[in-house]
């Protein structure tokens, strides 16, 4: 009886169990799990919407994207802005957290400030920022102008295109990896820098010879969020140079879009997009292993 | 005048770059947002000027009446908060609910189903977004609030969320209910929601910064002017021919300014909210 009695509490535990979990296993199945899929299917398809025709191209679209001069260099600028992103942005981050110590009067207000672009749409400030970079009335112009220096073409010129949209990303970023890093820096007992003031280290040694190896969870953490974050730029390109000019300033995303959505070539995006899957999906498998080997 | 006893002098000079720095940086971090709050209120002449007018002189209005007038920004506002809203408001529940399953029950499948969950965040809308776009098609969604909002009905990260701060709850208190007969739909609304309230809060702040922000997804799916979401609307404020800034500074900062209002209201919770789950997450 106690057994039947135990057997039933747990089948009922069961049915509240699936009950409760269902809305999230129905809405990620139906629009993240099945297009998921779906987009790797479709790499494989020539995909025309309308005619709701589906034609079976073999590996075509894979072989066409090494072909594609676009999708190189949207691969090659999406790593360099990576790179910048992760090495500026997590540097910067990093120093300014080092600023910051519990005694600091105003270091809430500065946090707050940094914050600011964090928390601001991406579409709002890169219009702003847009204007700051115009070559005829943007402010970075206007200054240039009264100190005497020759001005820039900034993203009309296709030379610092992608520059302007990297340093877009740096100052919306910089105060959300500033804030982790303070968050981790505040776990390092002050025990240990006192020991070290004692033992004459200065500033600039404490900071190499004890912040930087006490936080590496820390850090390799802003390294791995910045990286797929980088990977997933999309607002600020569409909007501060929609990839231009001529492409010089064109990202992996924006280059799914434009084929999807403007060259109506579904098939060839989902392609592009399965290429962009892997490279997450290999960052986030890098991330597992090592924060699993970190641990122990 | 205040008086200040410092030991060192190395301490000094280091506290003073270190003020100076953050200083800098912080004129760096609202230069952007300065300067285009005093050119939505420049009169047109001071726009082209050089060199700059740092100061709206005589302040004017009358970029501000021409954004109202060339896009309908209360309507705007009126959809980015449906989607929002709704969103998170399902994203929240859903989660609070499969976070509980998820943390107190054991059942058949359990591993397998919050690997699966978890896994989504690999496949970001910026992957499924063409495919996902095709089952709109199918679905007839394309242009619709059901289809702004299909992806973001849940959300794995409140799931995670809810999951880890129910598990670290007494379970007594659970048993304690049950033993007064409540159902379980009873227990997770009256007894573990108030418990965990303040994730529910953190989760929710972050959901909804992130669904107010959202852009992609929107461009995409959207076509008619009427259902615009704010970041779209302000994407495509710019005509193409006539680019004037005063008009433009002014809708961005329609946009802008009551959220960062909002967001120095609620600093202290934001700030800490996103980097503790960042950092957990």
């Amino acid at each position: 009886m106690q057994d039947t009695f135990l057997t039933r509490a747990r089948k009922e535990r069961w049915f509240y169990a699936y009950l409760f979990i269902s809305p999230v296993l129905i809405f990620f199945g139906l629009f993240r799990v099945y297009p998921a899929l779906q987009t790797l299917v479709f790499s494989f398809f020539k995909v025309e919407i309308v005619a709701r025709r589906y034609s079976w191209v073999g590996l075509k679209n894979f072989a066409l994207l090494l072909q594609d001069d676009s999708f190189i260099r949207a691969i090659k600028n999406t790593f360099i802005y990576a790179l910048y992103i992760v090495f500026i942005s997590g540097f910067l981050g990093l120093v300014l957290a080092s600023m910051f110590n519990s005694k600091m009067k105003l270091g809430a207000f500065f946090k707050a400030i940094y914050f600011i672009p964090y928390i601001t749409s991406t579409v709002a400030a890169a219009v702003v920022w847009g204007y700051l970079y115009d070559p005829k009335f943007g402010l970075f112009n206007m200054l240039l102008r009264l100190v005497g220096l020759p001005t820039r073409g900034w993203t009309a010129s296709s030379r610092d295109a992608l520059m302007c949209i990297v340093i877009f990303s740096i100052w919306k970023s910089l105060g959300y990896n500033m804030v982790i890093f303070i968050a981790g820096l505040q776990n390092i007992p002050d025990m240990i820098y006192e020991a070290a003031t004692i033992d004459g280290a200065g500033p600039v040694t404490k900071f190499f010879r004890i912040t930087i190896p006490m936080i590496v969870p820390t850090i390799f953490f802003v390294i791995i969020y910045n990286t797929i974050l980088s990977l997933k730029v999309f607002d600020q390109v569409f909007v501060l140079t929609a990839g231009g000019p001529a492409e010089a300033s064109t990202v992996v995303v924006l280059q799914i879009y434009n084929q999807a959505f403007l060259n109506y070539r579904f098939g060839y995006a989902s392609a592009e997009a399965f290429v962009l899957f892997v490279s997450v999906m290999l960052i986030t498998v890098v991330q597992y292993w090592i924060s699993r080997r970190m641990e122990i | 005048m205040k008086v200040q006893v410092l030991k060192r002098t190395g301490e000094i000079s280091a506290t003073s770059i270190a003020y100076l720095l953050l200083f800098a940086f912080g004129v760096l971090m609202v230069l952007p947002f300065y300067w285009m709050i005093v050119a939505s209120l420049q009169i047109p002449e001071n726009l082209v000027s050089f060199p700059p007018k740092w100061w709206p002189q005589p302040p004017t209005t009358e970029h501000y009446m021409d954004a109202m007038a060339k896009a309908p920004f209360l309507l705007y506002y009126r959809n980015s908060l449906i989607v929002a809203i709704i969103s998170v408001g399902c994203s929240v529940i859903f989660g609070l609910f499969a976070g509980y399953a998820f943390a107190i029950y054991r059942f058949p499948l359990q591993n397998l189903f919050f690997i699966l969950i978890l896994s989504t965040l690999m496949v970001p809308i910026q992957v499924t977004s063409v495919s996902l776009y095709i089952l709109m098609a199918r679905l007839g969604w394309i242009d619709t609030f059901p289809g702004i909002l299909a992806p973001n009905f849940a959300s794995a990260f409140a799931v995670f969320f809810m999951r880890q701060t129910i598990k670290g709850m007494p379970g007594d208190l659970i048993d304690a209910a049950r033993i007064d007969g409540a159902g379980e739909v009873r227990i997770v609304t009256t007894i573990v929601a108030p418990l965990v309230k303040s994730v529910i809060a953190t989760v929710t702040l972050i959901l909804f910064i992130d669904s107010w922000n959202d852009f992609l997804w929107p461009v995409i799916i959207i076509n008619s002017k009427y259902l615009r979401t704010i970041t779209v609307g302000i994407a495509f404020f710019k005509d193409p021919y006539h680019i004037s800034f005063g008009p433009l500074m002014a809708a961005t900062s329609i946009a802008t300014i009551p959220m960062i209002v909002i967001y120095l209201l609620l600093q202290r919770f934001v700030i800490k909210g996103i980097a503790t789950t960042g950092l957990k997450f």
